[in-house]
């Protein structure tokens, strides 16, 4: 029962993703259908067209087991005789490097600010 | 009948290295590390290759799609908190895709990078469908640049918590944020471990990073690389 109402709601969100390929074919922008599905989705809930039930099971799996929807994906890596060069290893050198100078100062600015807000309000 | 093969496959091994990692925390452990090579050494023996499995297995990819979509819900969830929040939230994330995107680029240079990776290597700190279409934008490969994605991805579910212990991060909005930038979806899935207000804020830096990197990907990206082939 809870497996079938998941994949319901699932079924609901696509009609939001098409809306999104729909309003990006009609409008030519380069913005992903998802992202404008996206938007539509929270519109909808906003105006109170999409009751929150209809869509919250189904949201909360999609978005539990996102890892899952990047395995095939991954598989295809092996594809990719590039990457096990040295090029491919100081890319991966590089992605390590730079995803820690990037979690850091994205840390340390919203940390700063949030304490600074802190102390204004106090 | 391939198809279905191939989703239940994915989806055993999936909740089994899940499992696993969730028992043993240790990085080779990671679903994203472990589960891919589960696969590979069973349709190997099948003489199936990765693009035959890919095919079977599309429905999964496809579901990145209406995932992308979810993401309205959490925001949606807690509009009072983003609004409160907004300041912090826009002026971190352009920090962070702004440092993101140099600190690639910079990289790149300095270890001589062939144009093909350097330019597929600069949207990959943000969320795969959308870093597909960057990629495409400024002429990159998507497939390549989705591996450099995935790669972020594992990266930071695995440094992030050392980074906010090491930086002595303590707010749930900083934590979340720097996860959501870093490392999208795969660091919004870890601040889930957090709490829900880390994830949410996790959520909401992954997607205003997409929303920013587009921007880039009209401005600054091209700048750069026009930098490049004088």
């Amino acid at each position: 029962m809870k497996i079938l109402m998941i994949a319901l709601q699932i079924l609901f969100i696509h009609v939001f993703l098409y809306l999104g390929a729909g309003v990006k074919a009609l409008l030519g922008i380069s913005i992903p259908a998802s992202m404008i599905g996206l938007f539509l989705l929270f519109i909808a809930l906003c105006l109170k067209i999409v009751k929150i039930e209809w869509v919250e099971k189904g949201a909360g799996w999609l978005i539990a087991e996102l890892l899952l929807f990047f395995v095939p994906s991954a598989v295809g890596i092996i594809n990719y005789d590039d990457i096990f060069s040295l090029q491919g290893l100081e890319t991966i050198l590089l992605i390590g490097v730079s995803t820690f100078i990037v979690m850091g100062t994205t840390a340390f600015v919203a940390d700063k600010i949030f304490k600074r807000k802190d102390r204004e309000t106090a | 009948m391939i198809y279905a093969a191939m989703i239940c496959m994915t989806c055993i091994l999936y909740f089994v290295s899940k499992k696993l990692y969730k028992k043993y925390p240790i990085f080779l452990l990671h679903p994203l590390l472990l589960c891919p090579i589960l696969i590979i050494a069973v349709i190997l023996p099948f003489h199936v290759s990765a693009n035959q499995y890919m095919s079977g297995a599309a429905f999964l990819t496809h579901l990145l799609g209406p995932a992308t979509v979810a993401f309205a819900i959490p925001i949606y969830k807690h509009l009072p908190v983003i609004k409160k929040n907004m300041s912090i939230i826009l002026i971190s994330v352009t920090t962070g895709t702004l440092v993101a995107i140099m600190s690639s680029f910079a990289l790149s240079i300095a270890f001589q990078l062939n144009s093909n990776f350097l330019i597929s290597v600069l949207p990959r700190s943000i969320t795969t469908p959308i870093a597909i279409e960057v990629s495409k934008d400024i002429g990159g490969l998507p497939t390549l640049t989705t591996i450099f994605v995935i790669f972020t991805g594992i990266i930071g579910g695995i440094i992030g918590p050392h980074v906010i212990k090491v930086l002595s991060i303590k707010s749930p909005l900083a934590k979340g944020l720097a996860l959501g930038m870093s490392a999208h979806g795969v660091g919004t899935n870890k601040a889930r471990e957090y709490g829900e207000q880390e994830a949410t804020f996790s959520t909401l830096a992954m997607i205003f990073a997409a929303f920013i990197t587009m921007i880039w990907a009209k401005s600054l990206i091209p700048a750069l690389i026009h930098l490049t082939s004088i």
